[in-house]
C-alpha cells in the first residue's frame, strides 16, 4: 500500500472490554480502501510512549480494576501524551480512555483518581446506576449523526476549551444532564460510544485517517482518500 | 417440619401438578409460591441432600449434565435442575418435585447462576462447589469479571467447609484465599514455553502484584499454565489433569485424563473442560475411572442437545449457540477442525436474553473464518446488518456472502448452498426463532 500509519493502541491488553478492538479493525478496513497500511503497536504498563513515534492513537475502555491499574501507570506517559495531543496528533479515546485524558474520575470505591489532565474535563460517578442503551447524537457544526451503544457509570463534564462530539438526540450522553456527548479537542475525539464507534460511524474513522495522513504526508494528493464513500453499516 | 413448611410444600406441589396437567408446564411458579409462604423452604427441602453446586460463566449446563451422568454410575438417584432453571425459584421447584431415593445417599447436582449461589447457601450447606470459568459476558446485564467472582465468593463464604473444585487454569480462582478445602483441575498437555495471552483478552493481571501474567502454555483465552514473571505467583498444582488432547472434530473430542482416554460426543475444546470438571467431581465422589469413562463416552442426545444436527433437504445443519466472545472464539476454533468444505450462517439478535449490546461480536476472532474451507457465508437475524459488516471487515468477500434477514427464505436457501455441511452460529433468541421456523416448515417437531 502507498501509505502507512503507526498506530498506538494505548493499554490495549488491559482496556479492551466492550468490543472496542473493533475500532482498530474498522480503521484497518477503511485504511485499506484508502491505500493505507496500519501498523498497530500496543503500548501498555511499563512501555514507553513517544509522541513522535505515532501517527494515530487509540485508547479504549475497560473494567474498573484494569482502569485503576492503568491510572497508576499513565503518569509515566503523561508528558509525551500531552505533547502528542497538543501538537495535533489524532486520537480516539473511548470510555475509560476518555476519562483518563481528563483531570480525574471517581473510582469504584468512591476515590478520586487523577487522569493526565491533557483535556479539561472531569468525571463523577453515579450511585449504583449506569447509563445503558442505544444512543444517537448530532454534531451541530458538521450535521453528522453518530449512532452507538453506551454503558457507563461515569458522568463527564466538559471544560471551557472543549466541544462535545455531538448533542444527544436520544440516550444519556456525557452526564445525562447537559445533552452533550463525547468531546472534540484539537484532533482528539473522546466518547462513551461502544458499538464500536468506528464500525457504526465510518465517517469518524475516515476523519481520523485523513487527519493522520495529512500530518504525515503533507504533500501527498489525498483526493481519492477524501472521496471515499462510507455506506451505512447498521 | 413446621406447619408453614408443610403448607408451602403442598401449595408448590399442587401448583406444579396443575401446571403440568393443564398447561404446558412451568418451573418457576411453583417455587415462587412455595417461597412466598415459607421463605426458608430450601432449608427443609435440601436437608437430606448432598448438594454439588456448579457455577461460572460458560459451561454450567453441560458440566452439570455430565456430572449427573458420572454420578449416576455410583448413586441411584441424582437430582438435578433443568437447564435455565438456575435461579432460586427454579431450584426450589427442582427439590419440590424430586422423587425420593429409596436407599443410599441423596445427591443433588445444581446448576446455579453466579449471583444466585448465595440464595442457595443461605439455606443449604453444599458438599462441593464447582467453578468452571469467569469471562466477560453480556456486559449490559452482568458486571465485570471480578464482581461476578465476588458474588460467587459471597455465596461460598456461607459454606466454608464445602470443597471447592475449581478450574486451576483460571488465575481468578487462585486470586483470593478461601478457608475451604480446594481441588484444582486443569490441562497439562503441552511442553512448557513462555508466552502471553492475546491482546484482546481480559483477566490477565497478576492478582498479587498487578503485572501482566505470562504462561508456560495457553489452552485458550486466559486459561493455561500461568505464572507471574515479577512476583512468582503461579498456577497451583493440579489434582486432576488432562494430559493430552488426542483428536478434535466439530462433533467429537478424544482426550486423556490421568491415563484414561475419553471419547466425548461433542466438539469444542471448551467442552473438554466441562468433561474434565465432571471427571473431577466423579473422582471426588469416589467414582472409578472406567465408570466415569462409560458415562462420558455415552452419546446421549439429551445431554448434547445444544449442538444438534438437523436435516434440511440433503443438508446437515448444525446449530451452535453463541453468547459471548470467549464462547464464540471457541466455536470458531471448533468449526476450524472441520475437514470437509462447509457453509457458515451467522444469526444475530440483540434482545434481552441475547444481550442488547452487539459490541461483543467485535471481540470474536471472525478474521480466522476466511482462512477456513468455507464455500459460502450467510447472515441473518434481527441485527443482520451488524453481523454482515463484521464479516466484511473480517475479509469475507461480497460474492461469498448472502444477506437474508427472513428466516423462512433463509432456510429455503440452505438447500441451495454449495456444501453438504452447514454450521449456524446463533444467539439465544435467534436460535429459538430458527427452531420455530424449522418446525413451521416441517423439518423438526415443535417443542423439541
Amino acid at each position: 500500500m502507498k501509505y502507512s500509519l503507526n498506530v498506538a493502541h494505548l493499554y490495549g491488553n488491559l482496556l479492551n472490554t466492550y468490543g472496542d478492538n473493533g475500532n482498530l479493525l474498522a480503521l484497518k478496513y477503511y485504511g485499506k480502501q484508502m491505500d493505507t497500511q496500519l501498523n498497530v503497536k500496543v503500548i501498555s504498563i511499563d512501555d514507553d510512549f513517544k509522541a513522535t513515534d505515532f501517527d494515530l492513537a487509540f485508547f479504549g475502555g475497560g473494567q474498573d480494576y484494569e482502569q485503576l491499574i492503568v491510572s497508576k501507570d499513565i503518569p509515566s506517559k503523561k508528558e509525551e501524551l500531552t505533547k502528542y495531543i497538543n501538537e495535533g496528533g489524532p486520537m480516539l479515546a473511548i470510555c475509560g480512555g476518555y476519562q483518563l485524558l481528563g483531570h480525574y474520575y471517581i473510582g469504584a470505591d468512591g476515590e478520586k483518581i487523577p487522569g493526565i489532565g491533557a483535556l479539561d474535563h472531569y468525571t463523577l460517578s453515579q450511585d449504583h446506576n449506569r447509563f445503558i442503551g442505544d444512543i444517537i447524537i448530532k454534531n451541530k457544526q458538521t450535521q453528522e449523526e453518530y449512532h452507538g451503544f453506551e454503558n457507563h457509570n461515569g458522568m463527564t463534564y466538559l471544560g471551557k476549551g472543549e466541544k462535545p462530539l455531538g448533542i444527544v438526540e436520544s440516550g444519556h450522553g456525557n452526564n445525562g444532564q447537559d445533552k452533550t456527548e463525547g468531546v472534540i479537542y484539537k484532533n482528539v475525539y473522546g466518547s462513551y460510544f461502544h458499538g464500536p464507534i468506528l464500525t457504526r460511524n465510518g465517517s469518524l474513522a475516515k476523519k481520523l485517517l485523513i487527519t493522520a495522513l495529512e500530518r504525515k504526508y503533507p504533500k501527498a494528493n489525498l483526493t481519492k482518500q477524501k472521496a471515499l464513500k462510507i455506506p451505512e453499516t447498521f | 417440619m413446621s406447619l408453614k413448611s408443610t403448607l408451602a410444600i403442598t401449595t408448590g406441589k399442587s401448583a406444579y401438578w396443575f401446571l403440568h396437567k393443564f398447561r404446558n408446564g412451568g418451573s418457576s411458579l411453583p417455587g415462587k409460591l412455595t417461597t412466598k409462604i415459607d421463605p426458608d423452604i430450601l432449608k427443609v427441602l435440601g436437608k437430606n441432600y448432598d448438594v454439588i453446586v456448579i457455577t461460572g460463566t460458560n459451561g454450567k449446563t453441560l458440566t452439570t449434565a455430565l456430572t449427573v451422568k458420572v454420578l449416576n454410575q455410583k448413586f441411584d438417584h441424582v437430582l438435578t435442575n433443568p437447564s435455565g432453571s438456575n435461579m432460586e425459584q427454579g431450584i426450589v421447584t427442582t427439590f419440590l418435585t424430586a422423587k425420593k431415593s429409596k436407599n443410599g445417599r441423596q445427591i443433588a447436582v445444581l446448576e446455579v447462576d453466579e449471583a444466585n449461589v448465595i440464595m442457595v447457601t443461605k439455606y443449604i450447606k453444599p458438599l462441593a462447589f464447582v467453578l468452571t470459568n469467569i469471562f466477560r459476558d453480556q456486559m449490559d446485564r452482568y458486571g465485570e469479571i471480578y464482581t461476578t467472582y465476588q458474588k460467587i465468593l459471597d455465596g461460598i463464604a456461607l459454606a466454608p467447609e464445602a470443597t471447592v473444585i475449581a478450574n486451576g487454569d483460571a488465575s481468578i480462582f487462585n486470586s483470593k484465599k478461601l478457608p475451604n478445602p480446594i481441588q484444582y483441575y486443569g490441562f497439562n498437555n503441552q511442553a512448557d514455553h513462555d508466552t502471553t495471552a492475546d491482546v484482546n483478552t481480559d483477566g490477565i493481571l497478576c492478582p498479587v502484584c498487578q503485572h501482566v501474567l505470562h504462561y508456560k502454555f495457553i489452552v485458550y483465552s486466559n486459561l493455561g499454565k500461568y505464572f507471574c514473571p515479577n512476583c512468582g505467583f503461579k498456577r497451583p498444582s493440579l489434582n486432576y489433569q488432562l494430559t493430552s488432547v488426542d483428536q478434535l472434530t466439530p462433533a467429537t473430542s478424544t482426550f486423556t485424563i490421568d491415563k484414561t482416554t475419553f471419547n466425548l460426543h461433542i466438539g469444542g475444546l471448551y467442552n473438554v473442560y466441562n468433561a474434565l470438571a465432571a471427571y473431577a467431581v466423579g473422582k471426588f465422589m469416589g467414582v472409578e475411572d472406567d465408570k466415569i469413562a462409560t458415562a462420558l463416552n455415552d452419546p446421549d442426545e439429551r445431554v448434547f442437545g445444544r449442538q444438534e444436527q438437523i436435516q434440511v433437504g440433503d443438508k446437515e445443519v448444525t446449530i451452535v449457540l453463541v453468547k459471548n466472545p470467549v464462547g464464540l472464539n471457541q466455536v470458531i476454533d471448533m468449526v476450524g477442525t472441520e475437514t470437509e468444505p462447509f457453509s457458515l450462517v451467522g444469526l444475530l439478535n440483540a434482545n434481552y436474553a441475547d444481550g442488547i449490546d452487539t459490541s461483543w461480536i467485535w471481540d470474536g476472532e471472525f478474521e480466522k473464518l476466511p482462512k477456513m474451507n468455507i464455500q459460502q457465508f450467510m447472515t441473518g437475524g434481527e441485527r443482520y446488518k451488524d453481523i454482515t459488516f463484521r464479516l466484511k471487515v473480517a475479509g469475507v468477500p461480497d460474492e461469498k456472502l448472502i444477506v437474508e434477514p427472513d428466516l423462512h427464505v433463509a432456510i429455503n436457501k440452505f438447500k441451495d448452498l454449495p456444501t453438504k455441511r452447514i454450521y449456524v452460529f446463533a444467539t439465544y433468541t435467534a436460535m429459538l426463532q430458527l427452531r420455530k421456523q424449522l418446525a413451521d416448515d416441517g423439518y423438526i417437531k415443535e417443542g423439541i
